[in-house]
């Protein structure tokens, strides 16, 4: 008997499809879960952590990494908010500065690691610390607050309302074009498979990782500017804990944490997984203590969902 | 060369001077290739061959080393690899540097992409165009494979194929076959007349004085920094080209073989062993084998790369699996399943993979020689470093290890006297039975001959020795015997024998 041809289902479908399935078990668990409101939540409990870290993506395939993303939105939001608030600058120059902040702190990041041939991880780990620091010590830990719309009546519009989720499509669009389908993706892809042959191959590998560090502070700034935004406000805490969530949603979507292998929609089902499962169990009422406990374990076991799991944590075979 | 009219030059590196502070790594170094030709450039390790490529690659920019490179008669000053992959010089490195996780195509385009970043990419259109470029050039890949599933062998031609994309002016292939088998060192010497037909010029860097005699149109030898010897063609004297390249007359390459003993007690016993593929576990890599081995004997399993020699030597070691079979050591005692058992035992494992799996790159050599035997060389939990140092000290010298300093880091050693090194670590364990892979891989001739006497010793004083080397005529010389395994079966037995070579191939080639 002849067997049926196996169906073979791409990685990222296979994770999109156990993404729907937990959402299917919160379903039956609570059918009210299967509503326009909680899938908005969803996606809105994870815009401001996607938009930081669809830019680091690209920054990983290549094989380096910036922990300091959350403290660089941070910082870029308290920026952009004393500006705007305190100073009366000018609303969109004052953004101007606030993405600039970022594309500094990523450039410090990139001298230090590729000139001062510091592990990417420890420097931005100092990165970290220090982005907040400062963003604390700009706003005395006092909070920002009204920081206006983008225009008058910017936040009753249809635009102001789905603002963030709109910039977080666009730059998930924007990022996995780059990263899988222009040739600089491939470049960067090669830079972290093997840096050796991309340079025989004529790639500048210093030059292209500068480029990558500033656009991944360049990212983060914009969530940062993206969620002042949002909030009319912004606080001294914003994006803490958002780097060990961007990781765990590359690993879950698929990316390899060694380089070689990226994708930014990956990252969007992973971080996503992560949010349907803590607003689940909320809605289903199970102690939110839990939530961060099953996350933990939905990473372990996402991985195991994935046959070649192999894959993320080796480089080779 | 003839007096007629001068040849067009593709490549002229002239009065090259190279020095590392105090260390002079190339003194006047002339090398002119001929356009349309393939020049064979031999030397032994050291003698400043990869200083010569790094300069032609702009790895070392112009600059920091004296004399000029032209390239179709202008000069050029390379200060990047970019410049010189600009200039039409193509390099293909020894080590295999691909990037696994892109598909062929990409890396063939990888240069390409360097050039447009800005460019979208379109993965259909560049697999079309790629497999194209392979058809055309006669090069067996295809384009949407994932490198990380090729072969070694296949990493190697893809590499070739990287350059060749690059249209060069003068592809330098940098000791191209050092990992491929027969079959497929003919199919690269193919692919390379091929480009030679195509008015390519190719720079073929190799330790074989063979592959100079069957492949290139002129020689070139280097020693000691400096070119020694350059002829063409019609005046190829094999021995001649051998002598020139080490500096003095070989000698006995080989040391005379020690008659066997054949009362000598059978320290081996293998009985219808069935080893496991370790890429599809569970299936079987080749068919039942059962063999003895005495003391003193020197035991070759002949046969090409994959064909599971060094799977058999793997599995009687515990590294990989056996499915079934019998396996006694000395006394016709059976072992456990885990490496430190059969170390125990008496067996010892010496691994091609030097690299990898054989020597700690960040330790030095004393570390390196030590590592294994810690635990005898610590009182209350803390190392006696004098007696470590005495150790390593005297395995170095009866190895005569260069350079003679156990604190050297094993990374800077040449391969020859890391393998030395590896040799003298499992001296260490006491073996009664050695298994050497591929133990002169890499390496150049004059510590070949030195490595080729250390087994020959071991075996002399009464060891079982269990040689795989894909280099036939070292298994011949050193071998009492051959077990050869081809397409998954044990083929035959052979005699050590010099004068067998062509036999010995065909057997392992599967044929009749």
């Amino acid at each position: 008997m002849k067997t049926l041809p196996k169906l073979k289902l791409s990685p990222l479908i296979k994770r999109l499809i156990f993404v729907l399935a937990i959402f299917g078990i919160f379903v039956l668990l609570k059918p009210s879960f299967a509503s326009y409101d909680s899938v908005l939540a969803i996606v809105q409990g994870i815009v401001f952590v996607g938009i930081s870290s669809v830019f680091l993506t690209l920054l990983i395939t290549a094989g380096e990494f910036d922990i300091s993303i959350g403290a660089t939105s941070c910082l870029a939001a308290i920026v952009t908010g004393l500006l705007v608030t305190n100073q009366h600058m000018n609303l969109w120059l004052a953004i101007l500065i606030g993405l600039f902040t970022g594309a500094i702190v990523g450039a410090i990041n990139a001298v230090v690691v590729l000139y001062g041939n510091v592990p990417s991880f420890i420097a931005s780990i100092s990165m970290l610390f220090i982005a907040r620091s400062v963003a604390t010590y700009f706003s005395q830990a006092e909070a920002i607050e009204n920081f206006p719309g983008l225009w008058h009546g910017f936040k009753e519009s249809w635009i102001g309302q789905y603002f963030s989720i709109i910039v977080l499509i666009v730059l998930i669009i924007v990022g996995e074009i780059i990263l899988n389908h222009t040739n600089f993706g491939k470049v960067v892809a090669s830079i972290g498979s093997n840096k050796e042959a991309a340079r025989i191959a004529g790639v500048n590998v210093i030059k292209t990782k500068f480029l990558l560090f500033i656009m991944c502070g360049v990212g983060a700034a914009l969530s940062g500017v993206v969620a002042v935004i949002h909030f009319s406000s912004a606080r001294n805490t914003l994006g803490s804990g958002w780097e060990l969530y961007a990781i765990a949603g590359l690993v879950i979507g698929g990316t390899s944490l060694f380089g070689g292998r990226g994708t930014v929609i990956g990252l969007f089902i992973g971080l996503m997984l992560m949010q349907t499962i803590a607003s689940g169990l909320v809605v289903a009422n199970i102690d939110p203590w839990w939530q961060t406990v099953i996350t933990g374990v939905i990473v372990l076991v996402s991985l195991g969902v994935d046959k070649k799991r192999k894959k993320i944590f080796v480089n080779e075979e | 060369m003839s007096n007629g009219s001068s040849p067009k030059f593709a490549l002229e590196m002239e009065n090259i001077k190279k020095n590392f502070g105090p260390v002079v790594a190339l003194s006047d170094a002339d090398l002119r290739i001929a356009e349309g030709t393939i020049h064979g450039l031999i030397g032994q390790n050291g003698a400043g061959k990869s200083t010569l490529m790094k300069i032609l690659s702009g790895y070392y920019p112009d600059g920091t080393y004296e004399g000029q490179i032209k390239v179709d008669g202008n000069v050029v000053k390379l200060k990047s690899p970019r410049d010189a992959q600009a200039c039409g010089i193509a390099i293909v490195p020894q080590e295999i540097t691909v990037s696994d996780t892109l598909t062929v195509a990409e890396n063939i385009l990888l240069s390409e992409f360097a050039k447009k970043p800005r460019k979208f990419y379109f993965k259909l259109q560049a697999n079309k165009d790629i497999d194209f470029f392979l058809k055309e050039n006669g090069i067996p890949l295809q384009a949407d494979q994932l490198v990380a599933n090729l072969t070694l062998p296949q990493k190697q031609i893809l590499m070739i194929a990287n350059a060749l994309y690059m249209q060069p002016k003068v592809l330098v292939l940098d000791e191209p076959t050092s990992s491929l088998t027969n079959d497929e060192i003919e199919t690269l010497f193919q692919i390379v007349r091929n480009l030679k037909r195509l008015g390519y010029t190719t720079v073929f860097i190799t330790h074989k004085i063979i592959e100079i005699t069957e492949l290139c149109d002129y020689v070139t030898i280097l020693r000691d920094g400096k070119i020694v010897y350059s002829v063409d063609r019609d005046n190829f004297d094999g021995s001649k080209l051998i002598n020139e390249m080490i500096g003095r007359k070989l000698g006995d390459l080989y040391p005379v073989r020690s008659e066997i003993n054949t009362h000598a007690e059978i320290v081996l016993s293998v009985r219808d062993l069935i080893v496991e593929n370790p890429r599809k576990p569970g299936e079987k890599m080749l068919d039942a084998i059962s063999f003895d081995l005495r003391g003193g004997e020197i035991l070759g399993i002949g046969g090409l790369v994959g064909s599971g020699r060094s799977e058999i030597l793997k599995a009687l070691y515990r590294e990989n699996l056996v499915l079934s079979g019998d396996v006694r050591v000395g006394d016709n005692k059976e072992y456990g399943k885990t490496i430190p058992e059969a170390i125990s035992s008496g067996l010892y494992y010496i691994t091609e993979d030097r690299k990898i799996e054989g020597l700690l790159f960040n330790m030095n050599v004393r570390g390196n020689i030590t590592a294994s035997v810690l635990k005898g060389l610590s009182k209350n939990g803390f190392l006696a470093k004098k007696a470590e140092k005495l150790m390593a000290k005297e395995i170095t010298e009866s190895l005569s290890v260069k350079p003679n300093n156990i604190e050297a880091m094993i990374g800077n050693l040449s391969g020859g006297n890391q393998q030395k090194v590896l040799i003298g670590k499992s001296l260490l364990a006491r073996p009664l039975i050695f298994m050497l892979d591929e133990p002169t891989k890499g390496v150049d001739i004059a510590s070949k001959a030195e490595i080729y006497r250390l087994i020959h010793d071991l075996a002399a004083q009464g060891a079982g020795v269990i040689l795989v080397s894909s280099e036939f005529p070292e298994m011949l010389a050193l071998c009492h015997r051959i077990l050869v395994i081809a397409n998954g079966k044990y083929q035959g037995e052979m005699p050590g024998d010099l004068s067998k070579e062509h036999e010995l191939m065909v057997m392992a080639s599967g044929g009749n």
